[in-house]
């Protein structure tokens, strides 16, 4: 059953909930950081870290 | 004996208290020891206000109301002082700290209540004027390291008091006076990594004292051997800190020995999970110490059982731990890879770094000795000893330009830096006060107390330094930097330019080395 779209008529194709991700404990000190940003409160988003670690270190 | 009644004032209203007061919490045990009686209201923990400041103060006959604080504290220091001046009108008021110590003529003037002011550190003079009081003698200018008021109502500073230099003679903060259980235990967590996230039973420890750098915008307040008397032009004394040309500094520490068994203490009578250093700089001490400082902490920190559990037994970070997790600040140029990974192994999870800025010519004129280089390297060095930097930053340097919050933004998104920066803020004490003084006073109608009043946590705009930004501009580009807008930014930087009448090919600046930012706003 499609619960996701909601509408008067039926869509061709079924649109299935992708199951919830389990939240890491870095995701959620990185989603609760964000949340009180500013101040003393900054944080590094760790996937989002995209310098080129090798060649700084030549 | 004396009888004493500390009072903590209010700081950092729009949060709630993390910190028990270190210094309050020494003093009241320096006193205890020596046999006096001591009481501790602390108004920034239970922020009850006027009414229940009233009924402590009336809840005895106190020899001395002793309050101290950062300068932030003042607007809740006057309030306090005047009710105790009305309500205890035989008691001496006493106030230290940072507030009074940065500007103690201007402090003792705003402040008629107060009776003896307690200049720089206060180890020494504080238990001395206590027994004074037990002798009825009340003639302060005798003591060293004050400032009083004479018969004929004149300030006088006694001469300069020393710096104690054996500090493992020192009493463990008197954390039982405060309400741990109450409110600071509750407000343990510290949202710089996942361990200060789930603390629950946080304290903490100050192991040293003094920083060896020359930061601009920092201040010491008489504890690091910054401070000197000098005589003004009328002939007073007065203090004078950091200035052009004019640097002093004692660096000095506890014994590893002293502040692993403060932690085990702590651990074993309060049932802390976290300790924050509250060092201006543990890597300054490490360096100072030929690298054994740091390295033999934590040494000590495992032998005595306090590495968190799943790191002594070489796991990784986990949800819950027996032991103590801790953290401190750091420093860009003076950590090194080795210390970093021993510190990790021993329960560290996170270091303040004051990165600042990622603009050459920014960090150049900081007095930091860092570099975009040295900040992204350390950055690395911490992360890969799985440590969590924190990058702290600030907008609206002297020098600040659009290339250097274009050099900050960039870096920012390379290394995925999520910050909202500090107002650069010209706190007393510092050298960006005694260099702009003037030209702060000017943006308060000539009142400096206005500025102390407004005085926060340099998350809001106070006393502008910037030459080429004012405080409307640095608000905006603040926002534009969060929304990583760098097509509006550019598109200002041409109104800029216009509004400046800077000509073609020249740099979108009007910073000049020699020419003090006070005249190059009145020039415009």
């Amino acid at each position: 059953m499609n619960e996701l779209l909601k509408g008067n008529f039926q869509t061709k194709n079924q649109v299935t909930d992708s199951p919830a991700k389990e939240e890491t404990l870095e995701d959620r000190f990185e989603r609760e950081a964000k949340k009180r940003l500013g101040g003393s409160i900054a944080y590094v988003s760790k996937k989002k870290v995209m310098w080129d670690l090798k060649n700084e270190k030549k | 004996m004396a009888k004493v009644l500390f009072i903590n004032p209010t700081v950092r209203e729009e949060d709630v208290p993390r910190h028990v007061p270190y210094g309050i919490a020494l003093l009241a045990a320096i006193a205890m020891k020596r046999g006096h009686l001591v009481q501790v209201y602390d108004e920034n923990a239970w922020r009850r206000g006027e009414e229940t400041i009233r009924a402590v103060l009336a809840a005895d006959e106190w020899d001395t109301v002793a309050l101290g604080g950062i300068t932030t504290a003042y607007v809740s220091i006057r309030q306090i002082v005047r009710i105790a001046r009305e309500v205890c009108p035989n008691a001496t008021i006493m106030l230290g700290g940072g507030v009074l110590t940065s500007l103690p003529r201007e402090m003792m003037t705003w402040l008629p209540e107060v009776d003896v002011g307690v200049i720089g550190e206060a180890f020494g003079t504080f238990p001395e004027i206590l027994d004074r009081l037990d002798q009825g003698d009340r003639t302060w200018s005798t003591v060293n390291g004050t400032i009083s008021r004479g018969p004929d109502g004149k300030l006088a500073m006694s001469p300069p008091r020393g710096l104690l230099h054996d500090l493992d003679n020192l009493p463990y903060p008197a954390w039982e006076l405060f309400p741990l259980e109450e409110v600071y235990f509750p407000n343990s967590q510290v949202l710089f990594s996942e361990e200060g996230m789930l603390a629950t039973r946080r304290l903490d420890i100050n192991a040293s004292y003094g920083c060896s750098l020359i930061c601009r915008f920092c201040y010491h307040l008489g504890i690091a051997g910054d401070m000197r008397y000098v005589e003004d032009d009328k002939g007073e004394a007065n203090v004078e800190f950091d200035r052009p040309g004019a640097y002093t500094r004692t660096i000095r520490y506890h014994s590893p020995e002293y502040v692993v068994k403060l932690a085990r203490y702590a651990y074993d009578r309060f049932k802390v999970n976290f300790i924050g250093f509250l060092d201006e700089n543990l890597m300054t001490m490490d360096q100072y110490s030929d690298r054994t400082w740091m390295r033999d902490i934590c040494r000590l920190w495992k032998e005595n059982g306090l590495a968190p559990s799943y790191l002594a037994q070489g796991g990784e970070r986990g949800e819950s731990w027996t032991g103590i997790h801790w953290s401190g600040t750091s420093h860009a140029t003076l950590c090194t890879p080795e210390i970093l990974k021993e510190m990790r192994s021993a329960g560290c999870s996170h270091l303040v770094y004051g990165y600042e800025s990622f603009s050459p010519q920014v960090l150049k004129r900081l007095g930091k000795g860092s570099t975009p280089k040295t900040n992204i390297r350390s950055f690395f060095w911490t992360l890969e000893a799985g440590i969590r930097p924190i990058p702290n930053q600030m907008i609206g340097f002297p020098s600040e330009d659009f290339d250097s919050i274009r050099d900050s933004m960039a870096a920012w998104d390379k290394l995925g830096i999520v910050v909202k920066p500090f107002f650069s803020t010209p706190y007393p004490g510092s050298e960006w006060f005694t260099v702009n003084r003037e030209w702060i006073e000017r943006q308060y109608d000539g009142d400096l107390e206005k500025f102390v009043l407004d005085l926060g946590d340099a998350t809001k705009i106070t006393g502008v330094i910037s030459q080429n930004f004012n405080a409307v501009e640095l608000l905006g580009l603040r926002e534009m930097m969060l929304m990583k807008d760098l097509k509006r930014i550019g598109e200002y930087e041409e109104i800029w330019r216009a509004n400046h009448k800077i000509p073609p090919g020249q740099p979108s600046t009007l910073y000049t080395e020699s020419e003090p930012p006070m005249l190059a706003v009145v020039n415009r």
